[in-house]
């Protein structure tokens, strides 16, 4: 079997964290920090190592690897698990503690003790303790699940609880279920793993909020400055059984990165009626456009109509008012060279050529059908191919100005080339060549693909290239 | 002085990112930091030396290769990698390795400063 993520690899993972711990506690001891800070750095590193997946059959196959401990309440009973999902109560001591960041902030991370399969079901009234005697009460019945294969790193966390401390008094902590989407995940200055919680928890938001909360259907975008404005006024939120919101089946959690998810909520949902609304401006404007365009086309076959009948100049003046204050309406509603930003100057020189352009052969066709003389028919073909022609060039140069995609060059291909999750750290011993086969004789290695990693004390490969 | 390629794996990154988090805390030192590394340099290169034995096999076709510093870097695509009898295959990776017969070789200064 492949040293991957089962007990050898984890293991050395294991005493390489303990051998840096024990090396360096002298150091620290030199600098004057106190023994916390390294249990600090112990319990993130190893956090952030048991969370990533290359750990992840350690957390399957290890027995003893609960981070919490489960506190049933004396009338909990074997029965709940009929529900459906096998909720055990791991008998064994919790391993890590949760560091605690300048009393400010708490990371409070779960992981789940192996032996329980996903979906798990908390029922109500579980309270769930840390190692550091931190209590966190499950009010409501959760069910955590578990992201499916090829989530981002950052939502590794599905199957994590986060949960808020709970008051001095037994009041019901909160349990955020966070109906953002999986896939939109945290951004990545946020840590995989925890989730801090509030240093100054805001009241209690009323329950008109909370009911909503479970009921939000997944949010399609987040923005990372709204997450991360989120996460400093952060309410607490309480939710209780007696909540109006009729939801009789437990909630699930999707993505628990942020406690603050009513509030994030809200500002998704305004955010998207703007995006929605944007559009349909957008959907306004094109409408006006084409409406203007078609009322110019009219006005000039009913100028040349009535051309015979007035002069050139009545006829130029008629047209070239109306054209300039389409084109005034125009010039106000579409920015022809594109949505980006300062080119306003370019709108204004852009705008009277072409309108020149147009003012230019409407008004030859028509001195030619003047001249002429023709008849309605044959000044309406004028008329139209004029207006066509005019109308394609006023496409094309909206086509080519704004967008110069041809223009663009994009040289992806080497940063994209050694770009890869699949890396393997070794040292070589001998590197051969003949002709294009390779031969790699490479010792001491890491490696890591998948996510999961892998290593070796030989490796021997042949490639061609 | 060992080799500080090992930074950038799993273990090595993770034990970085828990070290910026205790400088923005302010809770360490950037020196303390760079000090833990080098422990941890040392370490993993102690560990990967004595503590693991296994073997692995794996074949592909090479993309590209580059040597520069006496480092090696290959893209392979389409590799099977075989130990004993397990199989796995990927699109794509990137091997770096240094020289295992010089494990000073990022001192090489320091060398001739002692030697003088």
């Amino acid at each position: 079997m492949l040293t991957n993520n089962t007990g050898p690899v984890a293991k050395l993972y294991l005493s390489i964290i303990y051998d840096v711990i024990e090396s360096i506690r002298e150091l620290f001891l030199d600098e004057g920090l106190e023994d916390r800070v390294l249990d600090d750095l112990k319990h993130l590193w190893e956090s952030k190592m048991m969370q990533s997946k290359a750990m992840e059959d350690l957390r399957k196959n290890t027995i003893n690897s609960s981070n919490f401990v489960l506190q049933l309440p004396a009338n909990y009973t074997q029965t709940d698990q009929e529900l459906g999902a096998s909720v055990v109560i791991p008998a064994s001591h919790s391993i890590h503690s949760f560091p605690m960041k300048n009393n400010s902030e708490t990371l409070a991370t779960f992981s789940l003790p192996a032996g329980l399969t996903y979906p798990v079901q908390i029922p109500a009234g579980v309270t769930l303790q840390t190692a550091s005697g931190q209590l966190y009460k499950v009010n409501v019945p959760v069910v955590v699940t578990q992201a499916p294969a090829g989530q981002p790193p950052e939502s590794k966390t599905t199957h994590k609880v986060t949960e808020r401390r709970e008051a001095a008094a037994p009041q019901s902590a909160a349990i955020p279920p966070n109906a953002t989407h999986p896939q939109e995940a945290e951004p990545p200055s946020v840590p995989a793993t925890a989730v801090t919680q509030p240093p100054h928890p805001k009241p209690t938001l009323p329950p008109g909020q909370e009911s909503s909360l479970p009921q939000q259907p997944p949010v399609p975008a987040v923005e990372p400055s709204q997450r991360q404005g989120a996460h400093s006024p952060e309410p607490e939120v309480t939710l209780e059984e007696n909540e109006p919101s009729p939801q009789p089946e437990p909630v699930s959690l999707r993505m628990t990165a942020s406690p603050c998810s009513q509030m994030l909520d809200f500002q998704i949902c305004t955010e998207e009626v703007l995006t929605h609304t944007a559009q349909l401006k957008n959907r306004d404007i094109d409408d006006i456009l084409k409406e203007v365009i078609e009322e110019e086309r009219e006005k000039a076959e009913r100028a040349r109509n009535r051309m015979p009948a007035k002069t050139d100049n009545q006829s130029e003046a008629v047209l070239g008012l109306d054209l300039d204050y389409n084109y005034s309406e125009l010039s106000d509603i579409v920015q022809l060279d594109g949505p980006a930003g300062n080119s306003d100057i370019e709108e204004e020189e852009e705008v009277p050529l072409e309108e020149n352009d147009f003012l230019g052969i409407i008004n030859a066709e028509a001195v030619k059908a003047l001249q002429e003389g023709d008849g309605s028919s044959d000044g309406n073909s004028i008329s139209s191919t004029s207006d066509s022609e005019g109308a394609d060039e006023l496409a094309n140069v909206e086509e080519e100005d704004p967008l110069n995609s041809g223009d663009d060059v994009i040289e992806q291909d080497i940063p994209d080339l050694f770009d890869t999750d699949n890396v393997i750290v070794c040292q070589y011993d001998k590197i051969h060549r003949s002709k294009n086969r390779w031969k790699f004789h490479l010792k001491d290695g890491v490696m890591c693909y998948g996510g999961r990693d892998y290593v070796f004390s030989k490796a021997v490969g042949e490639a061609e290239w | 002085m060992a080799y500080q390629l090992y930074r950038n794996t799993t273990l090595g990154n993770s034990l970085q990112e828990s070290l910026d988090e205790l400088i923005q805390t302010q809770q360490i030192t950037p020196q303390l930091a760079l000090q833990v590394l080098l422990q941890f340099d040392k370490a993993i290169n102690t560990a990967l030396a004595n503590r693991v034995r296994n073997r692995v096999n794996f074949r592909g076709s090479l993309n590209t290769y580059r040597f520069c510093d006496n480092v090696w870097t290959f893209v392979l695509n389409d590799v099977e990698f075989r130990e004993v009898t397990d199989l796995v295959k990927v699109d794509k990776v990137k091997i770096v390795a240094c020289d295992g017969k010089s494990e000073s070789t990022q001192n090489k200064n320091d060398k001739w400063w002692v030697i003088k």
